[in-house]
């Protein structure tokens, strides 16, 4: 009982759990990933030497081709799909916060997409996709448009891919954003009106104020989730056609599991934590909320 | 109460005690051969007391899970299914050992065909024996070539087809607003089915002499004309579809959506209950080149980590060296045979000198005669998937010469590791 009188101990009691967690599956591999990609597995004479050499997988990757343009790829899509994500999730949520009679069976459609696994999700569009039998050659047909090769073009399967991602994302990330909204006291909203104010002001000056802390939280999560996007790269297009889908994390993954190379393939997922690290830094230092509080001369 | 919970202790422990005496050994296979091959694992379970947990795994899933379990030296897995020219890459990185002292007893070269025992080998030692063989044929759909006013290729090595005039035939035959084409490769953008190209165009496999570089070897004049090839019947002349997987192509050629499809024996059962009026004929060849087809097929090895390697060798002797399995494989599963009573069965048998079991004589035949070993490296797995990445990349329209070039300068660097 003692224990509990120390009462600084209390929340690193509470704490504990999560924290062991943290270190055990997100910190130690993060530093077995650093540590093995500066380790180059040689099997030159027939026998597998594992050999320390400092930070020459680096060097080799930096030289390497492969590795900028799937770098630059990582960029355009991570530049495209969170904003257009979030846009899109925050424009779905604020439709389904107006009142209509239907409003719980349309939320609980646009749910759907979450109780779908992305690879199952995936396998659909795929044949969806499909440029000789595919459904969606068949509507576009209908318009008079000739058919696509969509994932087998190499200027439009990356922007399929961010379509299935984000068809898959939206609704998820909605619901944190139509939580946020349900927040926002409707006194607000009067006030506002009562003052005058159009829709969009409303929604300039009430709405994304208050909205704020939580579309931050969704921007670092969609950011997270979206640079270790490769189930679709995985099933359809294996980072092709001609590496228009090599994204660094499937890189780092063919590395690894396809060529064995798993020097390169730590660095290059090295890389990409530290890469991760850095937005979602500059995400939490230009979005959030600065400190309102009374300055004190 | 605790009596009786101590009781039920006890009769738990000993029931796992009795468990773990009996041996069992874990065996990793492709998702394919399952049914062919659990009957006989079956008849070996009975025959040693020795239990067989099988694993199956679809074709990419096998070989990545070999590399896990191989990375991770686990000791939980006893045999693999080993694809012939990953038989010198899991022996230098010591994934499967050395079976020569489990067939000390016997003649190899008596039991299975030279090829395989090639295939099986590495630096002079047997790594793991063959299951079995693979051949290569043009099928062709008759009503379609009819209707196009195309000759029917042959079966006779002097009238052997070519590549060009299949190309020809291809073109009168593509329907494309009907979605008939004129023609298709079974295993498409894979280096196995498309070896054959510049091995035919005097190209080489791609892998330099030493199997430790493929500089020069895969931007020679034969891979340039083998990948601008492939570019053009899929991209100029279009008779070739794009977007179709390995796995969608002999059901096309089924349909009667194909003319032409180049493939292996095993794809004519496929067949077998449909309307399909089709032929076998032998596998083109360019003008003027070599006439090569892809072989080899499956292996297994002992996992060199497992703790039971003598029981696992018996399953392996078992499996490859049974005169009846090999038989069976020919009989059910249009399987080419690797082991010698097999093969000598295929040449007996009158019903394989008849359509259709005469694709199983004439795939004998072509392996026997104008196989092409895929390139022998120990860095096959890095090979072979840039290889075919840059095959699949040149069918999506990448200019053969750089898409080429930027395989041949990946491999190099992956390569690094073995000299």
């Amino acid at each position: 009982m003692n224990f509990f009188k120390r009462q600084w101990m209390v929340p690193y009691l509470f704490l504990a759990p999560a924290l062991i967690g943290t270190i055990a599956f997100k910190l130690y591999p993060i530093f077995i990933g650093f540590w093995e990609s500066l380790i180059y597995t040689s099997f030159s004479g027939g026998a597998e030497k594992r050999i320390f050499v400092w930070f020459e997988n680096y060097q080799y990757l930096f030289d390497d081709k492969i590795f900028w343009k799937s770098l630059e790829i990582t960029a355009f899509l991570t530049i495209i799909i969170n904003p257009l994500q979030i846009a899109m999730s925050l424009g779905l949520a604020l439709l389904l916060m107006r009142k209509s009679k239907f409003i719980r069976i349309i939320r609980s459609l646009y749910l759907l997409p979450i109780g779908i696994a992305l690879p199952i999700a995936t396998i659909i569009w795929g044949l969806m996709l499909d440029p000789n039998q595919g459904l969606i050659n068949g509507l576009i047909g209908v318009f008079g448009i000739p058919p696509q090769p969509f994932l087998v073009n190499e200027n439009q399967a990356l922007w399929c891919i961010i379509a299935i991602a984000t068809w898959k994302g939206v609704a998820f990330w909605m619901l944190f954003l139509l939580a946020g909204l349900e927040d926002i006291p409707k006194q607000y909203y009067e006030a506002a009106e009562i003052d005058g104010a159009t829709p969009f002001q409303k929604f300039r000056y009430v709405t994304i104020p208050q909205l704020k802390r939580t579309i931050l939280f969704v921007f670092v999560a969609d950011t997270a989730a979206n640079f270790v996007l490769m189930v679709p790269m995985i099933i359809l297009t294996k980072g092709g056609p001609l590496q228009s889908t090599n994204v660094l994390i499937y890189e780092g993954y063919r590395s690894g599991f396809y060529y064995q190379d798993w020097g390169r393939s730590l660095s290059i997922i090295t890389i990409l934590t530290v890469i991760t690290l850095i937005v979602i830094g500059l995400q939490l230092l230009f979005l959030s909320e600065k400190n309102e509080g009374i300055k004190v001369k | 109460m605790k009596k009786i919970l101590a009781s039920l202790c006890t009769i738990f422990l000993f029931s796992n005690i009795v468990t773990s005496a009996k041996a069992e050994i874990n065996f990793l296979i492709g998702t394919w051969a399952e049914e062919p091959l659990t009957p006989f694992v079956e008849a070996f379970e009975k025959e040693t007391g020795i239990e067989v947990n099988i694993q199956t795994f679809p074709f990419r899933d096998l070989l990545a899970t070999i590399e896990v379990r191989g990375n991770a030296q686990a000791d939980d897995v006893d045999v693999i299914f080993v694809d012939a020219p990953l038989v010198p890459s899991y022996a230098v990185r010591g994934m499967i050992g050395p079976m020569d002292q489990y067939f000390a007893d016997t003649s190899v070269n008596a039991i299975f065909a030279p090829a395989g025992i090639a295939a099986a080998s590495w630096n002079g030692e047997m790594y793991a024996p063959p299951l079995n063989n693979s051949g290569q044929l043009t099928y062709y759909n008759k009503d379609l070539l009819a209707k196009a006013g195309c000759a029917e290729p042959s079966m006779i090595e002097a009238e052997r087809v070519t590549w060009e005039e299949i190309v020809d035939c291809a073109k009168k035959i593509t329907d494309e607003a009907n979605g008939v084409h004129g023609f298709i490769f079974d295993q498409i953008s894979r280096y196995y089915q498309l070896q054959a190209l510049p091995e035919s165009a005097g190209g080489g496999s791609g892998v330099c002499e030493g199997g430790l570089s493929v500089k020069g070897c895969l931007t020679n004049d034969g891979w340039m004309k083998a990948g601008q090839f492939y570019y053009d019947i899929h991209n100029t002349s279009n008779i070739s579809p794009k977007g179709v997987g390995p796995d969608q192509t002999h059901e096309l050629f089924g349909l009667g959506k194909i003319g032409i499809f180049v493939g292996g024996s095993w794809n004519n059962g496929r067949w077998a209950d449909t309307d399909l009026n089709y032929g076998v004929a032998l596998h083109p060849y360019f003008e003027g080149g070599k006439v090569v087809t892809g072989c080899n097929s499956w292996h297994i090895g002992v996992w060199n980590y497992s703790k039971q390697k003598d029981d696992a060798a018996k399953l392996v002797r078992y499996l490859t060296a049974s005169p009846e399995v090999a038989i069976h494989y020919v009989e059910e599963h249009n399987s080419l045979p690797a082991h010698n009573s097999a093969i000598l069965h295929v040449a007996e048998d009158p019903k394989f000198n008849n359509f259709p079991g005469i694709v199983m004589n004439l795939a004998t035949y072509e392996s026997a005669n104008h196989c092409a070993t895929r390139g022998r490296t120990p860095g096959f797995l890095e090979f072979e998937e840039i290889v075919n990445t840059s095959f699949e990349d040149i069918r999506n329209g990448g200019d053969p010469a750089s898409v080429l070039a930027d395989a041949e300068s990946r491999i190099e660097s992956s390569m690094r590791r073995y000299k």
